[in-house]
């Protein structure tokens, strides 16, 4: 549903984005994760069509953004950063304009409004001023314009962003809810809302694809390079040498805590790894703890981010 | 069509919405009506003449208050990004906001009708030039409005977009009197023929001259089409 081919983007002569390849196919929901700046909003708006790409190909829904640009975008919804409202039109009127430019028929416009109104829990507010609205209402008006006209790619920037956790639980489920039949990228800042929804994981940074695979699939890529933290009360540069003489151990990182050493050690991927570390450590100083680090979510993050 | 009719009826219920365009119909349809009730006891004449001539400067000072929102609000108001992502042409938006200010134009016309009515009670007036006159007006209003819509799309602020509009309505109005100061022959005529009050001057004398209806539609036409091809250019 979503190519992106060798993609780039320039603002004159700095690149903003560097060749930048994946695909979202239909029923797939893909998490787009990076820190600000990193480059999410420029490929959601040359998704979108909002601005083109510099080199490389987008197309969506078969149809190339660069010369069919007003044919894709039909099928497209798209929830901006801030949410694109007038704000002196009362919801009705907005979505409504919506609907019509989106080319629904008339006939189908009334139902189509009731089906968004609905699925995004619009009723109380459907007669009220945009600008008179909460930032959580204001956001789910913007996503319900981006699901009007049933459009078969949905492209939402940061749509939790100013929820509060019910409007948050209530904005996963409509999303997930889309995610079954539709193609639906969006970006978040919120790590354990990808694990929540996404079948997919794509990492940015300074305009790269770090990775792109599924939450377990990146946890699995990283625990090639496993982490052991344990804390000791010993001399620093006897420890240092004890554990990087222990079969398995790459590098080891130390800290002092007090009269405690924070270490930690990078790990080949293989059984008996600790237990080694364990053998080596007890008899000759206070080993106070030693654990193998799962890599959550975050520290996959952080991990892809601070190496990209 | 549909999508230019969508951002066509949009554009009206903005401008309703806020209080600029009541403002600005009052203003000038109390400037109007002050220049009405002047020019009939100055002159004595049951004619419209004067009163168009004013009119005229008093449109090119409002109608950029009217234009000025017209892309600047989006910009502002970030809905230019959903815009230019519905399935909506780049002339369909330039089409249904001029469309909508036009709208505006010709409620402020309508609203002047209100002056022939005297004359009609207590004169005899020449109906066919008052009609004229009344076709250059809103033609004349047509050529500014797009003129303001294509600076309102050029720059972020409407205060911007609006003194700009009001600089370059007024350089084309007063631009014949730069003939003076031209010796050639092929400049002078040029300079009169851009001139925006010489076409004018024409339909309150009651001449409806192809010539100049086709100039004011030629300008209006090369200005939407500008304006079309920025905001193609902006993707």
């Amino acid at each position: 549903m979503i190519t992106l081919e060798s993609v780039s983007k320039r603002y004159g002569s700095q690149t903003v984005i560097h060749d930048l390849s994946f695909s979202v196919e239909k029923g797939e929901i893909v998490g787009f994760l990076g820190p600000n700046g990193s480059g999410k909003t420029t490929t959601l708006r040359m998704i979108a069509g909002y601005t083109t790409a510099s080199a490389g190909r987008v197309s969506v829904a078969g149809y190339d953004m660069a010369t069919q640009n007003d044919t894709a975008a039909s099928h497209i919804g798209y929830l901006p950063e801030h949410p694109p409202l007038y704000d002196t039109l009362d919801v009705t009127a907005y979505l409504r304009f919506v609907a019509k430019a989106k080319g629904v028929a008339r006939s189908e416009v009334a139902s189509e409004f009731d089906r968004v109104v609905a699925a995004c829990r619009l009723e109380d507010v459907a007669r009220r001023e945009i600008y008179k609205l909460s930032k959580g209402y204001r956001q789910r008006v913007g996503l319900a314009q981006a699901l009007l006209g049933k459009p078969q790619v949905l492209l939402l920037d940061e749509p939790t962003i100013g929820l509060d956790p019910g409007q948050l639980h209530e904005a996963r489920d409509i999303i997930r809810s889309f995610g079954a039949e539709h193609a639906v990228l969006f970006s978040t800042h919120i790590l354990s809302e990808v694990t929540m929804i996404c079948k997919r994981v794509a990492i940015i940074n300074n305009g790269r694809l770090l990775a792109i695979d599924s939450p377990s699939g990146l946890q699995q890529a990283l625990e090639q390079t496993n982490r052991v933290s344990l804390q000791v009360t010993a001399p620093v540069d006897e420890l240092r040498q004890e554990l990087l003489s222990v079969d398995g151990v790459r590098s080891v990182e130390v800290e002092a805590d007090g009269d405690r050493l924070q270490v930690e050690c990078q790990i080949e991927p293989r059984d008996g790894v600790e237990a080694a570390i364990a053998r080596a450590v007890a008899p000759r100083w206070p080993l106070h703890s030693l654990g193998r680090q799962e890599p959550t979510l975050e520290n996959i993050f952080l991990q892809y981010v601070s190496e990209g | 069509m549909k999508g230019a009719l969508a951002v066509y009826q949009k554009e009206l219920r903005l401008y309703f919405r806020s209080p600029i365009a009541y403002f600005v119909m009052a203003i000038f349809l109390v400037g109007t009506g002050y220049f009405f009730t002047y020019s009939i006891f100055l002159t004595g004449n049951a004619r419209m003449t004067e009163t168009f001539q004013n009119m005229a400067i008093l449109l090119l000072l409002v109608l950029p208050v009217v234009s000025m929102r017209l892309f600047t609000s989006e910009y502002n108001g970030r809905t230019m990004e959903l815009l230019a992502t519905l399935p909506l042409r780049p002339w369909q938006i330039v089409l249904g906001k001029f469309a909508g200010a036009v709208t505006i134009l010709l409620l402020m016309t309508a609203g002047t009708l209100i002056d022939v009515v005297p004359l009609y009670l207590f004169g005899n007036p020449e109906g066919m030039t008052i009609l004229s006159g009344y076709i250059g007006f809103i033609l004349l209003g047509m050529t500014c409005l797009a003129i303001g819509q294509l600076f309102s799309a050029l720059t972020q602020n409407q205060i911007v977009a609006a003194l700009i509009t009001v600089a370059v309505l007024l350089a084309f109005w007063f631009i014949a009197n730069a003939q003076r100061f031209q010796t050639s022959y092929a400049w002078r005529n040029v300079l009169g023929y851009l001139s925006f009050s010489r076409h004018f001057e024409e339909f309150v004398q009651g001449l409806v001259r192809t010539e100049s209806v086709i100039f004011y539609l030629v300008v209006c036409a090369i200005v939407l089409v500008l304006n079309t091809s920025y905001l193609r250019w902006q993707r």
